[in-house]
């Protein structure tokens, strides 16, 4: 009998094993759960469909922002500017869309205008990174300074207000569904296909060993810039969601969302160094953040303490991530 | 049919000339083989063919055409393509998509075409079927495989670009006889498809298996090519030699110590990781030399034996008394001394004055708590002097001073308080000639006071010119003990270049 089930108990670990090997977001989405009990038991409410709409309303912004970073880190890269494309890309549409008027069509032009903006803040992270091979780290803080002063040059204090057509169909319903479901069902389908993209699988490459991936022949400039290229949509994409959320312009609205958005990306399972993650990972971070901060509210912290709270737990979220995940591939 | 030809390439890394003048002519349907030492430049002519690296001058001909090849992706496109002896695997992809990596299939532009990705993989894993071993799949992750495993993956990676010049830079180094034997049929194969094939591996009886013509480098020179039908391994070995074969004579100079003399260092069966069977003794007094080709286990028994990679099992006597090398703070406590060549990682402790490099042991030996710094720069002088270092003072930082003199403050380090062993891992890696030959006087002293010492080099000319005896080693285990007159170049090759 003992002899019969080591066999199979060692199966099922291995069985395992290779579930958290290939899923590296397991540890995360544990995780999660647990805190989403939490917050059902400290505020039942919590759960219920406006609640949920209220929180992905709120972190949708921080799951697209965490996905920007995913891509460039995929690479071994770091984009320290992602927040600030998020600010500059949130100024820039409203005032286009106040420019152009306000209705349906502006706001269409403008978010047009918004992707373009963060595609090139992208490129330009890109070159000074990829094709400069200046050090990642600082090439984009520096360029997060650049964007931040483009920002305030176009709107130099907060408050302008965005056009109703826009924020009432993002805080909205269509046929009942709260708009930002089709949001999260629409960026969850662009994310199946980007996960399959050539880009996607050379990214991963690169961020394995520049070196090797040179001598195989890939062209790792080139790749590197297309991580930050994608990196610079997807916080335009951020900057959208946080425009129908706030209903207004803000030079200075994603700043700190920049290492919230890396924290998220490691809280998902992925490697700083590159190589090894998931973009559902990051989407899992950025959630987990939301729920702690939710969390923290609900079981009634005295404002004064927040700030260290939310620390504290994101610290724990992080250590429960890595014993997880390191117990269950050993 | 000539397919590939180099007329006078050259190129040089700093002072050092890697390769110079090198004419080849590689020809359609063959398998050509190079040959030569440590150090000898196949790798830079190959990876000069392959792309990664520029030549200074010279050129290079295609079927007779010009050709620039600008990187790895250009001489891709003139369908050239090569093996990497270390690999250019991305460690968490699976086989299948590093097998295409930098050629994969799309389907409407973007996206990754899975099933022509799979079919392709599967199509390169079958020409191994049988071989590949235990938890090879298309969807296994790289950094599960065993290296074999992992060396089959680079050589189906490298056989899917279906180039008509392939170059094999130490293919086979991890593989097992099977693997081997299933690797030469493939090559057989393409042979007859017309492609030409340029084989690097340091196994005599692989080369004479599988090569058509052989063309030994001896010192960046392309010594000669010949037919392999019209020579033997004793030829090729002469030809690596060249003429200045001087035997060991050097340390005949003074007196060896005889076995009358008490061990040092006696080692009995040490294996661990890398190498397997280790017995040797080490006198007091005598340089022992470790020898062979690169990372074949020299290193990893040193370490070992210092204590930075506990061995397997074995039984290792320090001056008659058993040592266990759990950790380099016990080993070093017993009086074993450890000098690695890579001074910048192991060595020296970079941007700290030069007292802080030297005292560091003694501390630890003297279990001192407190550092006085007149009391240690009193014991720290006459070590540094002993050896000859120059430098402004103890306080200047030990990146003020040359590498050579950088090497020798680590050497004293260990000579306060005098070890009973002193190993050496190619301590002069990255040094000037004329500190080499201080350095290696002052060992030979070091050895004169009694001291036992193990010197592992990976250049052969110290070795012969150094040590009293010559373990050489070859595939993880000592293959031949070298004495006295015996120690020649050419003993020492062939002994090294046997098949494993």
């Amino acid at each position: 009998m003992t002899m019969a089930s080591a066999p199979a108990r060692s199966q099922n670990r291995s069985a395992l094993k290779r579930a958290f090997e290939r899923y590296p977001f397991l540890p995360a989405l544990i995780i999660l759960v647990v805190l989403m009990v939490l917050n059902g038991w400290f505020q039942p409410r919590s759960l219920s469909l406006s609640g949920v709409t209220g929180l992905i309303k709120t972190y949708l912004a921080l799951m697209f922002l965490a996905v920007a970073q995913t891509y460039v880190i995929y690479a071994g890269d770091i984009d320290l500017s992602a927040g600030a494309i998020v600010s500059l890309v949130n100024v820039v549409i409203v005032a286009v869309m106040t420019a152009l008027g306000g209705d349906g069509l502006s706001v269409m032009a403008a978010l047009a205008v918004g992707i373009a903006t963060g595609l090139a803040c992208g490129l330009v992270n890109g070159l000074v990174v990829a094709a400069l091979r200046l050090q990642a780290i600082v090439a984009t803080f520096a360029t997060s300074i650049f964007f931040t002063g483009l920002a305030l040059y176009i709107q130099p204090v907060a408050g302008t207000p965005a056009p109703a057509a826009f924020w009432r169909t993002y805080g909205g319903r269509i046929l009942e569904i709260p708009f930002v479901f089709y949001a999260v069902v629409a960026f969850a389908i662009l994310l199946v296909v980007l996960v399959r993209t050539r880009l996607s699988l050379r990214l991963l490459a690169v961020g394995d060993g520049q070196q090797e991936a040179y001598q195989s022949g890939l062209p790792v400039t080139a790749i590197r810039m297309g991580g930050y290229a994608l990196c610079g949509v997807f916080a335009a994409l951020a900057a959208f969601c946080i425009t129908g959320d706030t209903a207004s312009g803000d030079p200075l609205v994603g700043g700190k969302m920049t290492l919230f958005s890396v924290a998220a990306v490691v809280l998902g399972g992925s490697a700083l160094a590159g190589g090894y993650g998931t973009v559902v990972g990051s989407m899992i971070g950025a959630l987990i953040i939301g729920f702690i901060n939710s969390l923290v509210f609900f079981v009634g912290t005295p404002s004064e303490w927040q700030n260290l709270v939310q620390g504290l737990a994101i610290l724990l979220a992080l250590m429960a991530g890595v014993l997880v995940g390191r117990r269950a591939r050993a | 049919m000539i397919k590939l030809k180099l007329n006078g390439v050259s190129k040089a890394y700093g002072a050092t000339k890697a390769l110079s003048q090198a004419n080849l002519d590689i020809e359609a349907g063959e398998v050509h083989v190079l040959m030569g030492s440590n150090g000898s430049g196949k790798s830079t002519l190959s990876k000069i063919v392959a792309g990664s690296v520029k030549p200074d001058s010279g050129e290079i001909l295609l079927d007779g055409q010009p050709i620039t090849i600008t990187g790895p992706q250009s001489a891709r496109s003139h369908g050239i393509a090569i093996f990497y002896q270390e690999l250019s695997l991305a460690a968490h992809r699976t086989v299948a998509e590093n097998i295409s990596l930098a050629n994969l299939p799309s389907r409407a532009g973007i996206l990754v075409d899975q099933e022509t990705l799979e079919e392709r993989a599967q199509h390169y894993v079958t020409l191994f079927d049988g071989v590949t071993g235990d938890g090879f799949s298309l969807d296994a992750v790289i950094q599960d495989l065993r290296a074999d495993q992992r060396q089959l993956v680079e050589i189906m990676k490298t056989l899917s670009t279906e180039a008509s010049v392939i170059i094999f830079d130490e293919a086979t180094s991890a593989l097992d006889r099977a693997q081997v034997d299933r690797f030469f049929e493939i090559l057989r194969t393409l042979k007859q498809q017309g492609r030409s094939i340029i084989f690097i591996s340091h196994r005599m009886d692989e080369i004479f298996a599988i090569g058509d013509r052989v063309t030994i480098i001896r010192d960046g020179k392309i010594v000669g090519t010949k037919r392999i039908a019209d020579t033997n391994p004793a030829e090729i070995i002469t030809m690596m030699v060249g003429s200045h074969d001087e035997a060991g004579a050097k340390p005949a100079g003074h007196s060896a110590p005889t076995g009358a003399v008490a061990s040092a260092l006696s080692v009995q069966n040490l294996t661990g990781r890398g190498f397997k069977d280790i017995s040797f003794t080490v006198r007091k007094g005598e340089i022992l030399g470790f020898g062979g080709l690169h990372g074949q286990g020299q290193s990893a028994v040193l370490r070992a034996l210092f204590g930075a990679i506990p061995p397997t099992s074995g039984k290792i006597d320090l001056d008659g008394k058993p040592l266990d090398p759990a950790n380099p703070r016990q080993t070093i406590r017993h009086g074993v001394a450890y000098v690695s060549g890579d001074r910048a990682r192991e060595g020296v402790i970079t941007g700290r004055p030069i007292l802080e490099n030297v005292m560091p042991i003694h501390y630890l030996r003297d279990r001192m708590k407190l550092a006085h710094p007149v009391v240690s720069a009193g014991k720290a002088l006459p070590a540094l002097q002993a050896l000859r270092t120059k430098f402004a003072g103890l306080g200047f930082p030990i990146s003020s001073l040359s590498g050579g003199n950088q090497q020798k403050v680590v050497i004293a380090r260990w000579l306060i308080d005098r070890p009973a062993v002193l190993l050496l891992d190619d301590p002069t890696k990255g040094i000037d000639l004329s500190a080499k030959t201080d350095l290696f006087a002052l060992i030979r002293k070091l050895a004169e006071e009694g001291m036992g010492i193990v010197l592992y080099a990976s250049e052969d000319a110290e070795l012969l010119d150094n040590a009293d005896r010559i373990l050489v080693f070859n595939g993880g285990s000592i293959r031949r003990e070298l004495t006295g007159a015996e120690r020649t170049r050419y003993n020492l090759y062939q002994a090294a270049y046997e098949a494993a």
